[in-house]
């Protein structure tokens, strides 16, 4: 059975709507729907841009735990999500305790994680850290 | 944008300063290409023969670096010549003395030797533009990608201010800008220097009022630092810790090699994303997120447009939605946060953004997108700003501004004696990493990417087409391929930024502009260098490309 999923495509700034067709949870295509800024149509981005989902490890693989290292000369290990969160967010207090909340830099996405994934990182930024380090790469 | 994209189609004129739409933006290059078959005329001004400057009335084939002295010599133009809207001006403008006492100096036929453009040109340009009853006018990276780029911005909506193209439909100025969600970033307050709805930090009340509707006592009231001062701010030893959510400044930032000292001085990088990435290569921790078409949210179109995106597939391995990360951080560092969904969250913010406050997840479900501002419940939205040319100061006048042109940092000489300017291309995307695991965009281009150069260039320095080369500048050296190109000026030569091996940024200056601090991409001095064994250098690239590939893939197992 096929289904349709009415979404955005996250290539650029034009933001065409389009319709990601899936059969049995996988993504088999992609159709343009009427948005207000592309009214049906899509470019090669929009048509085949979905492709990564499926793990094509063409360029680089997805990752799929989280990862730490102990130290900079040591490799990457998997850890659990309860360590991956307790390490950094200890590293991070320290930090703000020994060097101030100005000492951490924190960057926002203009990619594909959304505008309210934007919005809890400012408000950890600022209501949790205590700065206004946050900024994104809206200049390159 | 101050209008919305639909209504390009609708315009009478299309004035194109520094952007592709071809390759940058295909569907608004449809809506150009209909907006010409019902009429509309079409100036271009670009170094390169682009796409629309092919099919435009008018290309004005500016030199590299010379934007600021050429939209002066605009104004100049449209004052000295009458051709200004002087009505317009009195009743919705100020500053104009100061202004003209700039731009009086830049008279078309003064500036011809930086401008490179025929003053002859200039003059029937401007002619073309005030003579439309609606003119639109398109920038891109063409502009903001110099030292000298807000400064050109605030002139170049001068140009619209002086001939009244505000404030109704199919007129305006418009940034077309390169990630999808730019726009939505700004507009929820991943700026150093505005909360959410671009509500200044500086200021008290609105500080109260988030810092109330957050559960704390208060919220910091310096503004912070802008992410091109990083590098720097490092090296100083300001900053100690950095999270990067999402982004791979290894590779999208200029002078790679002054990021990764950046990134190495960190006491602590944690790295938040969906692909390994040379960032997260620097990284003490990576967390692992959900991609587009795994969750859902709202982004915001380049048109201020509010549209809703959606979840297709489930996410594969154990990994979650950035906002969920960013609550089980918060938690942990003693500030409880939760949210059932993203609706949760969008309503909190809703409700502090009177901007917003009407673009509720039912209405955009219901119309699709909703451009803000969109103060109330059964507001429609606003397709374009400035209605009754008011504009967003005190006295709701816009301002002419005007200021000297500055030469770019870094001079072509005789060591280096070519420009650098960064340019996109169609199929790939910043970084890579997303379309670069597509099948059917990676067979479009592949690594390492081209150096488009014109055809006396290539003979001087004996580049053969497609032979591989190396370009050098002060900073660093990278291998590359050529692509003799007809359409680019002679003596400045054209890369894209999202190539491992051919990385352009690892040769691009920091040098920023004081305000936007977004580093100089379009302008540096290169040398090139052919390779004579050929052989050795095709089985070289391939080396390095696997090795690469195969340093990304190894912490992920
Ligand atoms: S389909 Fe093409 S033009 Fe439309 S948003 Fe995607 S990348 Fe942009």
């Amino acid at each position: 059975m096929e289904k349709k999923v009415r979404t955005v495509c996250p290539y650029c700034g034009a933001g065409c709507q389009l319709d990601l067709v899936t059969v049995n949870g996988a993504i088999v295509r992609a159709e343009g729907a009427p948005g207000r800024t592309n009214e049906n149509e899509l470019c090669l981005k929009g048509l085949y841009g979905w492709e990564f989902l499926n793990d094509t490890k063409r360029l680089s693989p997805r990752l799929k735990k989280p990862l730490l290292r102990r130290s900079r000369d040591s490799q990457f290990e998997e850890v659990s999500w309860d360590e991956a969160i307790g390490f950094a967010s200890r590293r991070l207090m320290d930090i703000k305790r020994k060097h101030g909340p100005d000492s951490i830099m924190l960057t926002g996405s203009a990619r594909g994680p959304g505008n309210e994934a934007n919005y809890v990182m400012q408000k950890l930024a600022r209501a949790v850290i205590g700065t206004n380090n946050i900024d994104h790469c809206a200049r390159i | 944008m101050s209008n919305s994209i639909p209504e390009i189609e609708d315009t009478d004129l299309i004035f194109v300063f520094g952007y592709n739409a071809a390759d940058s933006h295909p569907i608004v290059a449809r809506r150009i290409v209909r907006a010409r078959e019902k009429g509309a005329k079409m100036v271009v001004v670009d170094p390169r023969k682009t796409e629309s400057a092919r099919v435009s009335d008018l290309w004005l084939p500016i030199r590299n670096g010379a934007n600021m002295a050429l939209v002066n010599a605009f104004a100049h133009v449209l004052i000295e010549e009458g051709l200004y809207n002087r009505e317009y001006v009195e009743s919705h403008t100020e500053g104009f003395d100061a202004y003209w006492e700039t731009v009086s100096r830049y008279a078309p036929e003064e500036v011809e030797d930086i401008t490179g453009v025929p003053a002859d040109q200039v003059r029937q340009a401007m002619r073309m533009y005030a003579a439309a009853p609606n003119a639109f006018i398109l920038y891109g990276m063409g502009v903001t990608q110099y030292g000298q780029a807000v400064d050109v911005v605030k002139g170049l909506s001068g140009l619209a201010l002086l001939t009244g193209n505000f404030g109704r439909p199919n007129v305006g100025i418009g940034p077309v800008r390169g990630q999808n969600n730019v726009q939505g970033t700004c507009d929820v307050g991943v700026l150093p220097n505005v909360f959410p709805g671009y509500q200044p930090v500086s200021d008290p009340a609105v500080r109260e009022k988030f810092a109330k509707a957050w559960g704390v006592d208060s919220l910091p009231e310096k503004p912070g630092y802008m992410l091109t001062e990083v590098p720097h701010l490092v090296h100083e030893g300001k900053l100690k810790a950095y999270y990067i959510f999402g982004e791979d400044p290894a590779q999208t930032d200029a002078d790679l090699n002054s990021v990764r000292e950046a990134l190495k001085g960190m006491e602590l990088v944690i790295v938040q994303d969906i692909f390994m990435n040379k960032t997260a290569m620097f990284a003490d921790i990576i967390l692992p997120a959900t991609a587009w078409g795994e969750h859902e949210g709202v982004y915001s179109t380049a048109d201020r447009g509010f549209q809703r995106f959606r979840k297709a597939v489930e996410p594969k391995g154990d990994i979650k939605p950035d906002w969920e990360i960013f609550c089980l951080m918060a938690t942990a560092m003693g500030y409880p946060m939760h949210y059932s969904n993203t609706k949760e969250i969008w309503d909190e913010m809703r409700a502090l953004c009177p901007l917003y406050f009407g673009a509720t997840y039912e209405r955009m479900e219901e119309l699709g997108s909703i451009q803000w501002p969109c103060p109330d419940l059964d507001h429609p939205g606003t397709p374009y700003l400035y209605a009754g040319n008011t504009f967003n100061r005190p006295n709701g006048k816009g301002v002419l501004f005007a200021t000297d042109w500055r030469p770019p940092l870094e001079r072509p000489d005789e060591e280096y004696p070519l420009v650098l300017s960064t340019v996109r291309e169609v199929g790939h995307y910043s970084c890579r990493t997303m379309t670069g695991n597509c099948t059917t965009l990676q067979s479009l281009a592949d690594e390492p990417g081209f150096l488009q150069i014109n055809r006396a260039d290539a003979r001087k320095y004996g580049l053969k087409d497609k032979a591989l080369l190396w370009i050098s500048s002060r900073r660093g050296k990278v291998l590359t391929r050529a692509q003799i190109n007809d359409r680019t000026n002679q003596g400045t030569v054209y890369m894209t930024y999202q190539w491992w091996i051919g990385a352009c940024n690892e040769l691009t200056l920091e040098h920023v502009d004081p305000i936007s601090k977004t580093p100089e991409f379009k302008y540096c001095a290169v040398k090139v260098e052919a390779i004579a064994d050929q052989a050795w250098a095709e089985r070289y690239l391939e080396e390095e490309y696997a090795k690469l590939r195969r340093k990304l893939a190894e912490p992920v197992g």
